[in-house]
């Protein structure tokens, strides 16, 4: 067993092509950049406002339209809630091949098919999400107490009315809270999918990466460090009192 | 003596239903939910029109893409992916070595507040930058190499691993900890022995989970040029050259399935100690279920028929 880890982790250093010479021959071009990183230059704080603010936008619609369309989705994606097994299949398939595609070839495809812009980045992370939260909510239906479902379907209620009735006000907590889980996820790649051109910080992190203007650079990812936790700390406690 | 007579049926009293609480909070919450969203809606600068003829064009390009794939790049497309995997692997292996000290100095009851509340400082930057801002910054240093890739998800992944190794290590029950204090053992000790063993198949589980996201990572950072499938993609996207990305996409979307299937059957093994090989459980639970069915086949309707799928 270990020897199989050992071999594998010797192959990628193969691969990979370690080189630990360069590491030590650039150092001193990484001191200047390290040097030019710890003093980021606020008075580009001016500039970088708009593309956060445009991340943030981003990350706010691709997040509301993401969630909204994943919810019936993600009810025909359980097993629970879809009594039609080739459907069932038919969704789980199509959102386990979208899942797997990462946001930031969603980005760069979006891009040579709009343009550049934010319409690009708001259709990779809808995409995004969707793959996401189909997969979160349809697993949390699956571990729901069905008991309330069969009552609903004994009484002659309809699929569709059983799994409006008793299955959604189950799953809504959890359906809440993921969702500011992946407002999270979206902030943080919205910051990233601009580096291919799909509007944001990313764009902005590509132009002044291009230049070498790492005193830019370190103010935005400032920003970015910024943005990212203060939303990480507001979605613990929500969801900490969700979960409650 | 007169015979007990029934109680005549109690005249229902018309008593209002007891009234919904307000919830006041909740919906200034919704409301404010709902304004932020309509006024991101509003600020971007996007023109929606532009929606109208995505469809349209989405279907020529998937069309140019997957009609056909171009199936003479598939062996360059498997190295490439390789080389993706290879620096996902290195790059967790090294993330794994890093973050295993480092969490279990992190670690409350194994170490002073001292050193834990800097690490976890240090875990929680690393998580909140992106892998691919980090290779950015790792650029100027060893160049667009795969190397670089590696060692981007290695810091990455010192993040994300050295955070849930300190959990799993607090989640350890006290008792085996308590034992080898008292039987005076070292604080290495303790941990070798009184900690690790409780929390390794959770942990291992973390490692396996860690190298999922990672090769997802390593195709990303393809993307900005360090090599393997996401350059390849980048590379052919940047010429328009639809069918070789249409096959690039392809191979992505299998490996990384695979992948997943094949270390989240490991991790399901390491967790519950019973292998649960996808396809044949879904063959052998579908079979079971007909069985039972062909024994009672009215009370089994219903859950035959959702059973089809694994």
């Amino acid at each position: 067993m270990l020897a199989v880890l050992v071999a594998i982790t010797a192959w990628a250093w193969v691969a990979v092509d370690v080189d630990l010479g360069a590491l030590a021959r650039n150092f001193s071009n990484a001191q200047n950049t390290l040097v030019q990183l710890f003093q980021p230059d606020y008075s580009f704080f001016g500039e970088t406002l708009q593309p956060l603010l445009e991340t943030v936008q981003m990350a706010v619609i691709g997040t509301a339209v993401g969630c909204a369309v994943s919810l019936p989705l993600s009810f025909l994606a359980s097993r629970a809630t879809n009594p039609n097994g080739p459907l069932l299949g038919f969704v789980r398939t199509v959102m386990n091949v979208v899942r797997s595609i990462p946001d930031l070839l969603y980005a760069s495809i979006f891009v040579t098919v709009v343009g550049t812009g934010a319409l690009s980045g708001v259709l990779s992370l809808f995409l995004f999400n969707l793959g996401i939260m189909v997969k979160l909510v349809s697993e949390a239906l699956d571990g729901v107490d069905r008991g309330g479902q069969e009552a609903a379907l004994a009484s002659g209620a309809t699929w569709l009315q059983a799994d409006r009735a008793a299955m959604l006000p189950e799953v809504a907590p959890q359906y809440v809270s993921q969702t500011i889980y992946v407002l999270e996820l979206n902030i943080r790649a919205s910051t990233v999918i601009g580096l291919v051109g799909a509007g944001g910080l990313g764009m902005l992190i590509d132009r002044v990466r291009t230049f070498y203007q790492y005193h830019y650079l370190s103010l935005v990812i400032l920003e970015i460090l910024v943005l990212v936790l203060l939303l990480e700390l507001l979605s613990s406690a929500a969801r900490k009192r969700l979960v409650r | 003596m007169s015979a007990p007579t029934l109680a005549a049926p109690r005249p229902t009293t018309t008593q209002d239903r007891p009234r919904k609480p307000a919830h006041v909070g909740r919906k200034v919450l919704w409301l404010v939910v709902v304004a932020v969203v309509v006024a991101a809606f509003w600020g971007v600068d996007i023109s929606w029109d532009a929606l109208w003829d995505m469809p349209g064009k989405l279907w020529h390009y998937l069309g140019l893409m997957f009609l056909p794939p171009a199936w003479s790049q598939l062996p360059a497309a498997l190295s490439a992916t390789m080389l993706s995997v290879a620096m996902a692997w290195f790059g967790t292996a090294l993330g794994v070595v890093i973050s295993f000290p480092l969490s279990l100095l992190a670690t409350r009851g194994l170490a002073p507040v001292a050193v834990r509340w800097p690490l976890r400082a240090v875990f929680a930057l690393l998580r909140a930058v992106p892998e691919v801002v980090i290779a950015v910054l790792m650029l100027s240093v060893t160049g667009l190499t795969a190397f670089t890739g590696a060692l981007a998800i290695a810091i990455g992944s010192v993040g994300t691993l050295g955070k849930w190794g300190y959990e799993a290590f607090e989640a350890v029950d006290g008792g085996a900890t308590e034992a080898a204090t008292a039987a005076g053992a070292s604080r290495a000790q303790v941990m070798r022995w009184g900690v690790w063993p409780n929390a390794a198949p959770e942990v291992l589980a973390f490692w396996l989970y860690r190298f999922e996201i990672s090769v997802r990572a390593s195709a990303i950072l393809g993307l900005i040029g360090a090599g393997g499938i996401g350059k390849m993609l980048v590379d052919n996207i940047q010429f328009r050259v639809w069918d070789v990305v249409g096959i690039l996409m392809l191979v992505v979307v299998v490996v990384t399935m695979l992948i997943d299937q094949i270390s989240g059957t490991v991790r399901h093994r390491i967790i519950t100690g019973r292998w649960e090989v996808p396809v044949v459980t879904a063959l052998r639970r579908r079979s079971v279920r007909a069985a039972r069915l062909e024994a009672s086949p009215s009370v089994l309707e219903d859950e035959s028929r959702d059973g089809t799928v694994g």
